[in-house]
């Protein structure tokens, strides 16, 4: 996208004043949105963007500048202006740049530009057929198709070229469900780092399905009891509230501005001894995948915490740099007008050994929670809150009636030493997490596990 | 600042936007508009009276409706060469296609976007002393918002977040029933959150200035706000599950009346989906209160002349005494209940095609002081800050469960810190337990601009211990 002649300019022009890291990230993106509710298409939309973002750090300060072109006079034009910003001699100069390479390869098959706008409608038709036919109390079906292409350039100050790719399709399902005065709603969403073809393996029906099942089920909903209690937590998204309570406490920045419970504890216990965490941005296909972060570098395995033990925090290159540890590919960005921070890719609670029903039988009187609507952490100090959109009571083992308006608070170092049993179903869910502004596309995942005690907000008192 | 943009890149706003309606007027397109956005914006994060992030921008883009058969299609492009203009324009066409037929798809009338309603001064939009600061004293007033923080108590022990950011934007709408017009506005806004520590109690709490100029920014009160929040939820206890009665700070009460903003747009009542269709007339709230979208407010952060389809932004009173008055409308939802357009368009950027949002949204204020409402509780708890708000609340079925943190009211004064508990209810029974609200409105950005003075909600579900 820019020739390396030019990389060399820019990434020199920026070095000139004095600075010790430059870089330059383009990018040029393509993106459709189909949104059918109502039983019709309401709207199809479109969009083309290309730009390049212009990153400088002196010290422990990062300027950025970002502009919509590609064009080299704008571009250097933005360089000058950013440099200026830093007042002393230059003495570090670009002369090499070479490509790095990624192990992660994940063909695209179907593109999403090869597919006409047709068959993307007639997917959302089918959505919605499937979730109205599920049952008479659906009165609302609202269905998504999105998909994303884009190229990606990046090239810094230590000498790395990287040219990459994304391909990326989601569809989500909101079913609004109605008996009498009671609403209830369900959601499920599919999505994947890859084509098309994700439809050739998963079913866009059962995705609506669910999500009416899931509506469906909650009209039955009483009033979750409150207080503290026993939680089954239930695989797939369940993992988010590892990915909110932990996770973002594990990101460097938190760690780096002493807004984490966990600083200082690389190497100490801070888990029940049944639990491992990864981040691993290389499983093919999955939403949180990547070949390249935000800054260049190649994706990789980073396991957080070994059988309760914390092994690392999760880097990008200036927290790596700030505290002297190597970065570990998770600069993520949300586009060339972003910086890259510190962000989690697919997180999750590893593999267990127990029979997911025998958990729940060993359960006398609890919660089970299935799926969540997400949640909220103050990493500082660990505080959290996760809404539970399908949860059930857990009587004498067994799970009988549904509950509606729950949410589990706590506190995440104290709910790492209280998962108490770890299923053997691992598996996987996609969402996108906020942070500082920007979006990112994230999978989270657990087996089912038991915690031993948490708080329920409910009505039932 | 359109001179500025012209001498950089040879054309204007206004450019781009007449040169692409050349464009599309050859094609057989029934009617079209094109929204053009452009925005000068700054970004500066500090940490440890250093600069941790400064980042600056220009960006530019179109957004394109074309209207055809009775059926709409969207496409956006911040590439503003010809050649991407003509395949933004190309898509929004073939977008079209596949879109709903309906008769009520077109654009507003010319009588929609010319009628009496006040039209505001669009001065008020635009601050001329926001040009007074340059990068430079903007990070001297930031840094001045984290000295006077640490100043303020000796248990804050860090910031854990000291943003400050500012954009200078034009919208622009031009389309083919002949409306063309722009706005400027001006805005900054700086965000402190500090970390306070007591024993083995840490702390946090976030404060906000939100203006039209960084000299708007009343530094001394942002930092008193944020290390109150702090410090005074330090060495809180989760307690007891019960039922009791709540006060909420304004800025939580804000967060609340934003749910109920949620529900009173037409699109949500329409679909089913808000527990406000078929209630018109009826009474919603116990009180006699009054819920006011008002687009034209003099310091309304979301005031604009215009809508994001061109229409005159109003005054809509959605509940007048308690009572559900009228739902807030953009065109299309408009005509599908024949009515007019409240002027409630809102488009996130040029990205978005026109949904219905709220503008400056506010629960009108009584004349009660707030230490009047706390002396009247005899037993409560006084909400300082809530978490989990978007998923502990579903505004479609009313569900809410929130985290909350604050202070324990006993015998109508404070007494001990509380955290780590919750608060639920449903949304209808919140709006019927609504006992009391204070004298102190107060708005905050969220979605639109929405402001509450403080609240005290009676018999309300706590979970704690």
């Amino acid at each position: 996208m820019i020739n390396t002649t030019l990389t060399k300019k820019i990434l020199n022009t920026l070095l000139e004043t004095g600075g010790s890291f430059s870089e330059v990230f383009a990018q040029k993106k393509e993106v459709n949105n189909i949104r059918l509710e109502d039983g019709k298409i309401e709207n199809s939309s479109s969009g083309f963007e290309l730009g390049c973002g212009l990153r400088l750090i002196y010290k422990d300060s990062t300027f950025y500048a970002y502009v919509d072109s590609l064009q080299q006079d704008i571009i250097l034009n933005a360089a000058k202006i950013l440099s200026a910003a830093v007042n002393e001699t230059g003495e570090i100069k670009v002369l090499n740049l070479s490509n790095v390479c990624s192990s992660y390869i994940a063909p695209i098959k179907k593109h999403p530009s090869d597919i006409i706008q047709e068959s993307k409608k007639e997917i959302l038709l089918s959505v919605d057929s499937f979730a109205r036919n599920y049952s008479n109390y659906i009165i609302q079906v609202s269905s998504n198709l999105s998909d994303l292409e884009e190229e990606i350039y990046i090239a810094n100050s230590e000498g790395i070229i990287c040219h990459d790719s994304n391909t990326k399709v989601m569809l989500s399902v909101s079913v609004v469900a109605q008996e009498k005065k009671e609403i209830r709603t369900g959601y499920k969403s599919l999505a994947r780092t890859s084509g098309y073809e994700v439809f050739d393996i998963e079913k866009p029906s059962v995705v609506s399905g669910e999500a009416a099942r899931i509506a469906v089920t909650m009209l039955k909903a009483v009033n979750a009891p409150s207080g503290s209690q026993q939680v089954v937590i239930g695989p797939a998204f369940g993992g988010v509230i590892f990915h909110e309570a932990c996770g973002h406490g594990l990101e460097a920045d938190a760690i780096l501005k002493d807004a984490s419970v966990f600083k200082d504890k690389i190497g100490k216990k801070i888990a029940n001894n049944i639990v491992t965490a990864i981040d691993n941005p290389t499983m093919p296909y999955h939403w949180g995948s990547y070949a390249f972060d935000g800054e260049g570098f190649p994706s990789q395995e980073n396991i957080l915490i070994k059988e309760g033990i914390l092994q690392n925090y999760i880097f990008d290159y200036k927290t790596a740099m700030k505290m002297n540890k190597k970065q570990t590919g998770n600069g993520r960005r949300q586009s060339y007008r972003d910086i890259p921070i510190p962000r989690m890719s697919n997180t999750y609670l590893a593999q267990g050994k127990e029979d997911p029903d025998s958990i729940l039988k060993s359960v006398k009187k609890g919660i089970y929670a299935k799926e969540f609507s997400g949640g909220q952490v103050d990493p500082a100090i660990g505080d959290f809150v996760f809404g539970i959109s399908e949860g059930y009571m857990i009587e004498d083992g067994e799970v009988t009636k549904p509950i509606k308006g729950a949410t589990l608070i706590g506190n995440g170092p104290e709910i790492l030493n209280k998962i108490t049993a770890i299923g053997n179903n691992l598996d996987f869910a996609p969402g996108f997490c906020g942070k500082g502004g920007q979006a990112a596309s994230n999978e989270v995942g657990q087996p089912t596990i038991l915690v031993s005690e948490i708080t329920v907000g409910g009505t039932e008192i | 600042m359109e001179d500025m943009v012209k001498k950089k890149n040879g054309k204007s706003l206004a450019d781009f936007c007449r040169n692409s309606s050349l464009k599309i007027k050859k094609l057989k397109v029934d009617e079209f508009e094109i929204y053009g956005a452009s925005s000068t914006h700054n970004e500066l994060e500090l940490f440890n009276g250093q600069i941790d992030n400064l980042s600056f921008a220009e960006t530019k883009g179109l957004g394109i409706r074309i209207f055809k058969d009775k059926r709409v299609g969207y496409s956006y492009t911040s590439i503003l060469d010809e050649c991407n203009i003509d395949k933004c324009i190309d898509r929004a066409f073939s977008n079209s296609k596949i879109t709903f037929q309906e008769e009520i798809n077109y654009l507003p009338l010319e009588s929609e976007f010319k009628n009496d309603k006040s039209i505001i001064d669009k001065k008020i939009l635009f601050s001329k002393d926001f040009f007074n600061f340059d990068i430079k004293q903007k990070i001297q007033l930031t840094k001045e918002l984290e000295i006077l923080a640490k100043k303020k108590d000796k248990r804050v022990t860090g910031i854990n977040n000291l943003i400050y950011n500012d954009s200078l934007d034009e919208v622009m709408i031009l389309n083919s029933t002949g409306f063309f017009d722009s706005y400027r506005a001006t805005s900054a806004f700086i965000y402190l959150s500090v970390i306070s520590k007591e024993k083995d109690d840490t702390s946090t709490g976030d404060f906000f200035g939100y203006n039209r100029s960084p000299g708007e920014f009343n530094l001394e009160e942002i930092a008193a706000n944020a290390v109150n929040r702090s410090v005074s939820i330090l060495g809180g206890k989760k307690i007891k599950s019960q039922v009791v009665d709540i006060v909420l700070d304004p800025f939580v009460a804000a967060q609340f009346l934003g749910i109920i903003a949620s529900i009173v747009t037409a699109d949500t009542v329409q679909k089913g989906k808000s527990l406000l269709k078929d209630r018109i007339s009826d009474k919603i709230f116990k009180g006699d209160f009054d819920i006011i979208d008002d687009g034209t407010l003099s310091y309304g952060l979301a005031s604009k002349p215009f809508d994001g389809e061109g229409v005159p932004k109003g005054k809509t009173v959605i509940f007048e005494n308690g009572i559900l008055k009228t739902y807030l409308y953009n065109t299309y939802t408009a005509r599908k209940d024949k009515k007019f357009s409240t002027g409630n368009a809102v488009r996130a950027s040029y990205k978005s095609t026109p949904e219905v949002g709220v503008s400056n949204f506010y629960l009108k204020p009584s004349k009660t002081k707030l230490e009047k409402i706390i002396k009247s509780v005899d037993k409560g708890f006084y909400v300082i800050d809530i978490i989990g708000l978007h998923s502990g609340t579903n505004p479609i079925s009313g569900q809410i469960s929130v985290g909350a943190k604050g202070l324990w009211i006993n015998k109508g004064s404070f007494s001990k810190p509380v955290k780590e508990v919750t608060i639920a209810t449903d949304l209808l029974s919140f709006c019927k337990s609504i006992d009391k609200i204070g004298n102190d409105l107060r708005f905050m950005p969220s979605g639109g601009y929405i402001g509450s003075p403080s609240m005290l909600v009676k018999d309300i579900a706590l979970s704690g211990k």
